[in-house]
């Protein structure tokens, strides 16, 4: 049961890390994409179209996290301490510190996006789009690192 | 008056109750996966594995910043913070690396 939330996890994690990244190149890409190649094409999406859906992404991902968490706790983090692994335990901190205040901006950001915020809060949306992308970010490397070191059987 | 919801407000006060949670070790509950148990308040139990203290830290930040984001009024602080707010969760992540630092040692 635990490996199976734990592949969905990742899954979600895919689509959420897919997603943000999409939106930030997006809204950082200054002018319109008009032309046929892959990167215009990439960036020709409609951002706030993304909002909700990374929303609801990012509710399911913390919540299957704080499901998988009691799992990490007893068979991956013991074992860290125990092979003095002081780093890997300290990186998984920030994992969880860092996605609990992602939650903390996620009221925001959806406000951020709406288009009549589009003007009176435009640093604001680029500005927590991209911490947001960096969260999610960092929260899938240092998943994927610490797996590597020792996954939930 | 209509009761509103101010996401600044929510933002700021998360940040702000969880970091304080965090340098005090004061969750609202702390639970214990060996063998399931919750318990309320700052008190470790012993003897019963090891704690998770992050659902706590979460449900307090929460229903904090949610009260908080409920009951002050919006358009003064609106006015402060605008497009600022983000300072508050980037100061509230360098504040985690900064209290997990012995682990980095």
């Amino acid at each position: 049961m635990v490996t199976l939330l734990l592949i969905i996890h990742g899954l979600v994690g895919v689509a959420l890390l897919g997603a943000l990244t999409h939106q930030t190149v997006s809204m950082l890409r200054q002018r319109a994409a008009r032309g046929t190649a892959f990167v215009d094409r990439y960036c020709g999406v409609s951002a706030p179209t993304f909002t909700i859906a990374i929303l609801m992404l990012y509710v399911v991902q913390v919540t299957l996290g704080a499901l998988v968490y009691p799992s990490y706790r007893i068979d991956v983090r013991i074992p860290f301490e125990e092979m003095s692994l002081g780093w890997a335990v300290g990186l998984f901190e920030l994992k969880e510190h860092f996605a609990g205040i992602g939650l903390a901006l996620l009221p925001m950001y959806a406000f951020a996006w709406r288009p009549d915020s589009a003007a009176t809060h435009r640093r604001e949306r680029i500005a927590i789009t991209l911490l947001l992308t960096f969260i999610v970010w960092w929260d899938f490397i240092v998943g994927h690192i610490l797996n590597n070191i020792r996954g939930l059987a | 008056m209509k009761p509103g919801f101010s996401p600044s407000i929510f933002a700021i006060a998360f940040c702000g109750t969880y970091i304080a949670v965090f340098a005090l070790n004061s969750p609202l509950f702390r639970y214990y996966p060996l063998h399931g148990d919750f318990n309320w308040g700052r008190q470790e139990l012993t003897g019963v594995g090891p704690a998770i203290t992050w659902y706590g830290m979460l449900a307090a930040s929460g229903i904090v910043a949610s009260l908080l984001a409920v009951c002050i009024p919006e358009r003064g602080v609106d006015k402060l913070v605008r497009n600022n707010v983000w300072l508050f969760a980037c100061a509230a992540m360098l504040a985690c690396v900064f209290l997990l630092r012995n682990l980095f040692a």
